[in-house]
């Protein structure tokens, strides 16, 4: 019992499940001086659905417990800490045996990921127990020179983690080309896309690998300033990481000649975003840290030449930094291990939406989207069948079930019209309405859209209000014609990635689903029946118990019937809202 | 740097500098690429992606404005591909454009008059203009005025106003024409040089008149063959003379054959003119035949004596000049249209007191003019609406009886949308009448086709099935090539304004047929409309403008109008014609005529309605007194708020939200004014929509402008403007592309500050002060009175004042007028009075304004730039942007105003004693650039001794800065600097310490180099010229000594004179205080409106006996004076000034002076007046100056030691009312 430690998931997932109140309340425990072990706080380990997550190490090893409320982490304490009784039911992942979970967890690489729920992220020693700030001393100790730490990069093969996929080392070798009295270099923790959440759980569980990373690459480029890009809407990473910079600092891994190589001077400040989805585009970034609007601007001349402040400047993505620190330990042939030819090394994807486990999974390249979204995620939820993923967010597209084989490697998904990004991967099932998926991400780029851009500003929001119309029953003969010109237009003349990929989710659904655009301009039908306007409601008198709560409902009295009898509903008055449908306790009402 | 690099262009292989973008290499070949978001004079931004082009191995399309060339680029900027993504780029632009090119009031007049600018020209008195502009379209203006049908008021957006009433539209053409008719100085257009072509128009009606007139302006001879014996056609024959009197018709027509056009009368087509004749006599043919055959009702016994159609009716009075009698008769008028208006109306006129107007449907659908229907009912017509006759009973003579109706009710709506009339059964009646009217219809007679077609092989005239001429309805050629027809003849009866549209297409072919040029319709101009967005009802409307009732026309008074005596009065007086102009709600874009987007969206075809979907609506804001914007017509390519930052450094504008919702606003604030906006109107010159434009309180049009090039005459960096006016009435200022400023920035005084130019209250003659008023006399009494005046006392008692404003001849001329007139040396500018010696050299050894941008660092010592010489803040502020360019401000105001821009501030409180602490510290620590004063200074040595006889730390207290150390580290970090520029301006420093600038410049070895050394920034537009004109009374022309024997020989010998003064009475402030001078004669300058201290200036003016000013408005000082000469302007004068950099730039003039004598001849007149001769070209005064100049080398650079502090301005605003007339409607401009 001594040794005994309880670790709880403290990143921002476990906290809105609930992990607060139940590190609390094994604190209140802790603190009333009956029962000693040791509370220690982690982030996220990556199985989102089971959060809270809770970890329990004894002399007999690791447990880790899913979905723990206040009264199970009593039972913890009852069964597991007092009675030496680990409680089995709970346990999603355990050293001595296996659990259904482990299929999630067996098939994945941890490189990036590698701290992530097994260190106390505000704890600078438990870092540096796992081999955290080896690398920068090795750089120091062995007097690597920064070409050959540019070069070590190189051969790691590592492209860039934020979506574009451009070789790391190479980005830097162009920076340190550029010479200069200031250079920078910028961490981009702008993570934007609707479903990716791999940066802030990096941000949040490891924030001093990716630290050590800028410190590696402000080394190698000469940098003299390092900032991170945070968007204000992820406040649990700034606190991390401002706890993180402050120990560093005290550490000596900040500041004037660190690690005693001279002339090595380098800080770093984080810059909050204030959400825009646009300044994770590396030009806007530098605007809006240099206090103009975010909007983006031509390139060249690249930030390597001239960036911020008009120096030169290289950008790199949490999740690419944070393998830095591993490729310098481990070399870059332990790196280039993993993966396909083109594509070295692992990808952390969120895996969200349909999917039966949903969370973070780190996986080594060239493994076949089905393997993650079937092994891995286990499948669609509720038995449902399979449609499509969107990969990419809305800069990405969706890639349907016959392309499931597509291993995730940069050149592979690219070929199917959709993009590796920032590693997002929302499932869906066959409930789910293509066009109505592609209004989605639409809508989320026209509204993010930065204004500059004649295409992207007034381009994105026709299509937007083609895509409303056709769903609201409403298409018109040539609109799918007209949403792939617009496409290919606002794709050739767009200034920044937002607006070049902003058509991507309607140009993969076209071209994957067209029959759907057909179904619902031709023949006004929604085929997964998500556009309420397409829909008509009809009571199925066999089911029909007169028990009239749809009538009572329903927003326009479109539903005539006396208690007791069968209801009928008249197609004149109805509008198509669906609340009878989602009120009718007995599925008496029928969609089609 | 830039190295040579292939590129090929459009297929060609030129060269290019590497650093350049594809457009401006394409600019440099001559291969224009659209774009709306570049400006030359910023940096590239790429927005609007019009620009796009594309290169041969790049994904996707290039936007041309930042894309750099690189060796070997292959670039195509005109493929399939480029000339779609523009127009999509276009296209979704426009889609969300909720603004209006041109007003309904012009898109609903078939012949496009631009009513809108005419109304301007009212509006400002300008009718000849007005008439001028609507004869571009429509050469009968004073005909339309009184019968047009007037679709345009229908159109007018202020029928949708609380008033409901349209603007008098039709009444003020027919103002303004009835004006210049009778006008000494009538419009007459101007004509083309003759072609030799000659084209035989047929018919001299409204279309035939029209087609005269547009091809008499293209230089070729139009010869009219009319069958009557009179011009007009219907206009004579068809419309009363109470409607439109045969004399205004005449003039009309006399106008036409004024400019060259013959009219042959009694020539019938086919007829006794045969079309063979015509093929041999002339180049081309065009048929105006009109429709000339009425029809009658079409019923039974409508054969019966005393059933007319109308327009025969109406044709035999005129032809007959007899009215018929229809006294104790009934008449019945059948029909609904202006011709069953003009025959009720006529019969009322010919004495029956029973005359009625069948129409089978209601008064609303009549289509006769409402105001027809209201006056003829005010005449006694009766109306049997709803009725349709249906026989026409005889008596036995034939005669008619009466005819029989049939009551009707309005059934479903028919084709033309009017609801279709259904006879009610049973509803019979006989209404008894003696004569019948028929107002139905007319009905082309082709009678001449066989004549025509028998006579060619060219092709075949043909006829449509309504039996009129058939024509391309584009073009109106007709099947025979060289035959073109118009108007009713081809159309079938419609209205004159439509007839005289068609002329002018008909001539337009004409003209193409006649050059041997492919015949084709006028390329589609694109108008963005906001009918395209949402119907412009009083919803859009109502509040949002004050209610303005419309003025009512004055008519006969309808018991005297048994007679043809015109019924419409025409408007009283201009006053009325004015204030109904004033209604018109400029719905219309002043950008219209060079809207870079519009030229665009027409050579790309662009269709407004292609993306049609949501668009953001704003309310147009004219809070800010002088600049519009209009965020309806915002493109977004932030060229306004770039400029604002880039070159002003204002930074007033921002961009607020984002994606579809993004828009332009003052940053940080809601109105404008409440920004950091410097009102300069740069971001309106930058704009290439309407978006921003000037918010003027006249009708600003839009109408075409001629533009003339001037000097501005505020301050002194010397910038070329461009006045835009109309008949010198000037609507706008913009930017030229002059030597000071050759990227065409200005500032707000030449912007905003034209007012002046169009004030109608200028002295325009001698005026002489009798009894306390001024009475008008004539040149010779004034001039008498002043050389009398001189001539009667010592010539020391007179002294002579010029202001600084004057052209540099001027000046010369009133030196000279001292000097060798008056014989005094008592001349000097009050400008400068009492100001001390020091400025006068300022402008030597200056750095060009083009070097700013060299500097490593620039001060701006005691200097508002932005405020008093914002185009040389405007040169900083750029250098600053660009080359990163550190600006330190060194100020005693606690609130400058170019604080924000800085990136240094040092706070003092006495500019001259920070200058001379600094001076000392160097000097005291020998920081001298020794080498370089040895070889360009002297007297350093003197200035050293005289300085170290001072107290360093005295003058560091009394310099306001905190600690010596404050003044060490700025002598040692400005002696330091590689390239200093300091820049001062004559406003905020004073003269002696503009010498100890000079001194320190020269200390470090500054002054002169590269980049490097001083800039002095002069009050007035020719401050400097008063020191090289030689007011000064120790001075002549050239700052020589005006003792100088060699000078005095050479003044005597060009100015042909044998004596000169001698005596100098070097200060003329002294004189002034002590009351010595009895004579003032001061020439542009208002030292009474600009004083300081005004008691101290009365007193100067009491104390003499007799004060001459010379000025175009009546300043305060001239109110004081005993005679006031008028001035012209120096846009009235030409001349030249001289600029603060010594640089003289010459203007010529360009507009008529409202003086009869020009200033510098008045001065011409006073000198021969005086004895002395003068040339009297200005070129030749201006000769004369500089041959007085010095040919010695110049001397050296001198140290100058100062000891006190000499700032003693008497005067604001430069002693100047136009500045101060500037000044002062700004301030006002801006009070709440």
């Amino acid at each position: 019992m001594e040794n005994t430690k309880i670790i709880v998931g403290l990143g921002s997932c476990g906290i809105a499940a609930g992990a607060k109140k139940v590190y609390d309340k094994f604190l209140s425990i802790q603190e009333s001086g009956n029962l000693s072990f040791d509370l220690q706080k982690t982030s996220c380990i990556g199985m989102c659905y089971r959060e809270p997550l809770v970890e329990v190490i004894d002399s007999n090893g690791s447990y880790m417990y899913g979905e723990i409320d206040e009264n199970k982490a009593s039972e913890i304490i009852e069964e597991h800490i007092l009675k030496n009784t680990p409680i089995v039911d709970y346990v999603v992942k355990a050293d001595t045996f296996k659990t259904d979970d482990n299929a999630f967890i067996d098939d994945q690489v941890k490189i990036t990921l590698r701290n992530c729920g097994y260190i106390d992220p505000e704890n600078i020693d438990e870092y540096e127990a796992r081999d955290g700030y080896r690398a920068i001393k090795k750089i120091a100790g062995h007097q690597v020179s920064r070409l050959d730490v540019i070069q070590t990069i190189i051969d790691s093969g590592l492209r860039g983690r934020g979506g574009g996929g451009f070789p790391t080392g190479l980005k830097w070798k162009f920076a340190n080309n550029n010479k200069a009295q200031e250079k920078y270099i910028i961490c981009n923790a702008d993570e934007g896309d609707p479903g990716a959440f791999m940066d802030r759980s990096v941000l949040e569980g490891d924030p001093h690998s990716v630290l050590e990373g800028m410190i590696i690459g402000a080394y190698a480029i000469e940098a003299t300033g390092g900032v991170i890009y945070c968007r204000a809407e992820y406040p649990l990473a700034i606190v991390r990481l401002q706890i993180a910079i402050e120990q560093a600092r005290k550490k000596g891994y900040l500041g004037n000649n660190i690690l005693g190589i001279h002339g090595f001077n380098f800080d770093i400040y984080i810059k909050e975003g204030a959400g825009a989805f646009v300044c994770g585009e590396e030009t806007a970034l530098i605007a809006s840290i240099e206090g103009e609007r975010g909007m983006p601007r031509k390139r060249p001349p690249f930030p390597a030449a001239s960036g911020l402040w008009k120096q030169p400047t290289n950008i790199n993505n949490v999740e690419t930094l944070a393998n830095i620190p591993w490729i310098i330990i481990n070399g870059a042939a332990e790196y280039a291990k993993y993966g396909t030819d083109r594509s070295k090394g692992t990808k952390v994807f969120a895996l969200v939406g349909k999917i039966a486990r949903s969370g973070l999974a780190e996986v080594p390249m060239g493994m076949s989207i089905r393997d993650v979204i079937f092994k891995i995620g286990g499948g669609i939820q509720n038995n449902k069948k399979f449609k499509a993923v969107q990969m990419g967010g809305p800069s990405g597209g969706c890639i349907p079930e016959h392309l499931l084989d597509t291993i995730v490697d940069y050149d592979s998904v690219n070929a199917t019209g959709a993009i590796m990004g920032s590693g997002g991967m929302v499932v869906m099932d066959e409930d789910t309405c293509m066009i109505n998926v592609a209004k989605f991400f639409l809508d989320f780029t026209e509204k993010e859209s930065c204004g500059k851009c004649t295409f992207c500003r007034i381009g994105t929001k026709r299509m937007l209000e083609i895509l409303t119309r056709i769903t609201e029953g409403k298409g018109k003969e040539g609109d799918i014609e007209k949403l792939e010109e617009l496409s290919y237009q606002i794709k050739d003349s767009s200034l920044c990635g937002l607006g070049q990929t902003a058509p991507n989710p309607v140009l993969t659904t076209i071209k994957y689903f067209r029959h759907e655009y057909e179904a619902h301009i031709h023949d006004k039908r929604c085929p997964a029946k998500v556009c309420t306007s397409l829909l008509t409601f009809e009571i199925i008198p066999d089911k029909c118990t007169g028990c009239t709560i749809c009538a009572v409902k329903c927003p326009t009295d479109a539903i005539d019937g006396a208690r007791k009898e069968v209801h009928f509903i008249r197609e004149e008055d109805c509008i198509q809202c669906g609340t009878c449908f989602a009120k009718c306790r007995f599925d008496a009402i029928k969609v089609f | 740097m830039s190295d040579t690099i292939n590129v090929t262009l459009d297929g060609k292989i030129t060269q290019a500098n590497s650093g350049e973008t594809i457009l401006d290499v394409a600019k440099k070949n001559n291969i224009e690429i659209p774009t709306l978001c570049h400006d030359p004079r910023l940096k590239p931004f790429t927005s609007c992606y019009v620009c796009v082009v594309e290169v041969q191995g790049l994904r996707g399309l290039q936007p041309s404005c930042s894309t750099k060339v690189t060796e070997g680029m292959n670039i195509e900027t005109n493929n399939d591909k480029v000339r779609k993504g523009r127009k999509t780029a276009l296209d979704l632009m426009l889609s969300n454009h909720y603004a209006d090119c041109t007003a309904p009031c012009i898109q609903t007049c078939p012949a496009g008059v631009d009513i809108q600018g005419y109304i301007s020209h009212i509006d400002k008195g300008q009718y000849r203009d007005a008439v001028a502009l609507i004869k571009e379209t429509n050469p009968l203006p004073a005909i339309c005025g009184r019968i047009c049908v007037r679709p345009c008021e229908v159109g007018c957006r202020r029928n949708q106003l609380d008033e409901g009433a349209p603007v008098g539209i039709d009444y003020l053409k027919r103002f303004a024409s009835d004006w210049d008719l009778e006008s000494d100085d009538k419009y007459v257009p101007e004509i083309q040089p003759s072609t030799g072509k000659k084209i035989a128009i047929i018919g001299a009606g409204p279309g035939g008149l029209s087609a005269a007139f547009f091809l008499q302006k293209l230089g070729h001879q139009a010869d009219i063959f009319e069958a009557a014996p009179a011009a007009g056609g219907w206009l004579r024959y068809g419309i009363p003379e109470y409607r439109l009197p045969n004399d205004i018709l005449q003039k009309e027509v006399d106008n036409i054959t004024e400019i060259g056009a013959n009219i042959f009368y009694n020539k019938k087509f086919g007829d006794n003119l045969k079309y063979k004749d015509i093929k041999n006599d002339y180049d081309a043919t065009i048929l105006t035949i009109g429709s000339q055959k009425g029809t009658l009702i079409g019923c039974e016994g409508d054969d019966a004596e005393n059933v007319f159609s109308g327009i025969d009716f109406l044709k035999d009075m005129e032809v007959s000049g007899k009215p018929f009698d229809f006294t104790g008769k009934k008449v019945a008028v059948v029909g609904g249209g202006n011709t069953a208006m003009d025959c009720c109306r006529t019969s009322i006129r010919c004495g029956s007191t029973e005359v009625y107007v069948i129409y089978r449907r209601t008064e609303k659908e009549m289509p006769a003019n409402p105001i027809e229907i209201h006056e003829s009912k005010i005449e006694g017509v009766q109306y049997k609406l709803l009725t349709n006759p249906i026989r026409v009973n005889k008596d036995e003579e034939g005669k008619v009886k009466s005819v029989t109706c049939l009551e009707m009710e309005l059934g479903e709506p028919d084709a033309s949308g009017r609801r279709r009339p259904v006879p009610i059964s049973g509803s019979e009646f006989d209404l008894e009448v003696d004569y019948i009217l028929a107002a139905i219809g007319q009905k082309t007679i082709v009678d001449f086709l066989a004549d025509i077609n028998g006579s060619t092989d060219e092709g075949e005239l043909k006829i449509n099935r309504w039996g009129d001429i058939e024509a391309n309805p584009d073009t109106l050629q007709t099947g025979i090539n060289s035959v073109f027809a118009a108007g009713d003849g081809v159309t079938g009866p419609s209205t004159v304004i439509a007839a005289i549209a068609q002329a002018k297409t008909a001539a337009y072919s004409c003209n193409q047929f006649l050059n041997n040029h492919e015949i084709v319709a006028p390329k589609n101009e694109f108008l963005s409309k906001k009918d395209n967005f949402k119907l412009q009802d009083s919803s859009v409307f109502k509040g949002q403008y004050p209610v303005q009732l419309r003025e009512e026309m004055p008519t006969l008074d309808p018991d005297n109008r048994i007679n043809f005596n015109e019924v419409e009065l025409g408007y009283t007086n201009e006053e009325v014609a004015i204030h109904e102009a004033q209604r018109c709600l400029e719905c219309g874009c002043v950008k219209v005529f060079n809207c870079d987007l519009k030229d665009y969206s027409t050579e790309y075809g662009v269709e407004q309605n292609k993306y049609a979907g949501e668009y953001n609506e704003y309310k147009v804001d004219f809070r800010h007194p002088f600049i519009e914007i209009d965020n309806n017509k915002c493109i977004l390519c932030s060229r306004c708020i770039r400029i604002c930052k880039e070159v002003v450094g204002a930074d007033a504008l921002g961009l607020v939200n984002r994606g579809f919702h993004t828009y332009v606003a003052p940053s940080m604030a809601d109105r404008l004014q409440d920004s950091t906006c410097e009102s300069c109107g740069l971001c309106i010159s930058t704009c290439p929509t309407g978006a921003l434009s000037e918010n003027v309180l006249f009708k600003p049009g839009p109408i075409k402008t001629d533009k003339v090039v001037t000097i501005c005459n505020y301050c002194s960096v010397g910038c070329e403007i461009v006045l835009n006016h109309k008949s010198g009435f000037v609507m706008k200022v913009s930017g030229g592309e002059g030597i000071v400023n050759p990227d065409g920035n200005i500032c707000k005084y030449p912007k905003f500050g034209f007012n002046y130019l169009n004030d109608n209250v200028r002295i325009t003659k001698p005026l002489l002060k009798v009894k306390g008023g001024f009475k008008e006399i004539s040149f010779k009494k004034a001039y008498d009175i002043i050389t009398e005046k001189i001539t009667q006392v010592k010539p020391d008692d007179n002294a002579f004042f010029a202001g600084a404003r004057l052209t540099n001849e001027e000046m010369y001329l009133i030196q000279k007028l001292a000097r060798a007139g008056a014989k005094t040396n008592n001349v000097t500018s009050l400008h400068y009075i009492n100001r001390g010696d020091g400025y006068t050299f300022n402008s030597r050894s200056n750095v060009p304004f083009d070097q700013i941008e060299g500097a490593s660092k620039i001060y701006l010592l005691g200097s508002e730039i932005n405020e008093d010489n914002a185009v040389a803040g405007f040169m900083i502020n750029n250098a600053q942007f660009n080359n990163n360019i550190p600006v330190e401000l060194i100020t005693i105001h606690e609130n400058s105003s170019m604080e924000r821009k800085v990136d240094n501030i040092l706070k003092v409180s006495s500019y001259y004693h920070f200058i001379k602490a600094v001076n000392y510290y160097l000097v005291a620590n020998n920081f001298h650039n020794a080498m370089y004063i040895g070889d360009n200074c002297e007297a350093y040595e003197e200035y050293r001794n005289s300085v170290m006889q001072e107290n360093f730390g005295e003058l560091v207290e009394l310099s306001g800065v905190p600690t010596m150390d404050t003044v060490v580290e700025f002598a040692k970090s400005y002696n330091n600097e590689m390239n200093a520029v300091i820049v001062f301006s004559e406003k905020e420093i004073s003269a002696n310490a503009s010498y100890e600038l000079f001194n320190l410049s020269m200390i470090t070895g500054k002054l002169g180099k590269t980049s490097n050394g001083l800039i002095a920034l002069k009050d007035k537009n020719n401050s400097q010229g008063l020191f090289d004109m030689g007011i000064c009374p120790k001075l002549g022309v050239g700052t020589q000594p005006i003792d100088d024997p060699k000078l005095i020989k050479l003044m005597k010998k060009k100015w042909k004179v044998d004596e000169l003064p001698s005596t100098i009475n070097e200060s003329q402030f002294i004189n002034l205080e002590e009351g010595k001078l009895k004579n003032l004669f001061i020439f542009g300058e208002d030292p009474m409106g600009t004083a300081k201290n005004p008691v101290r200036i009365a007193g100067w003016i009491s104390v003499s006996d007799f004060v001459m000013v010379q000025d175009s408005f009546m300043t305060k000082t001239a109110k004081r004076a005993d005679i006031i000469l008028p001035a012209s302007f120096p846009i009235e004068s030409g001349g030249s000034f001289t600029n603060t950099q010594k640089v003289i730039q010459e203007f010529e003039p360009k507009f008529n002076s409202k003086v009869n004598r020009l200033s510098y001849q008045q001065l011409i007149d006073l000198l021969k007046k005086l004895g002395v001769k003068q040339k009297i070209n200005i070129e030749d005064i201006r000769m004369e100056a500089m041959s007085l100049l010095s040919t010695a080398k110049e001397n050296k650079l001198k140290f100058v030691y100062t000891n006190t502090d000499n700032q003693h301005r008497i005067f604001e605003y430069g002693c100047d009312s136009i500045d101060k007339y500037f000044e002062d409607a700004f301030e006002s401009a801006f009070e709440e």
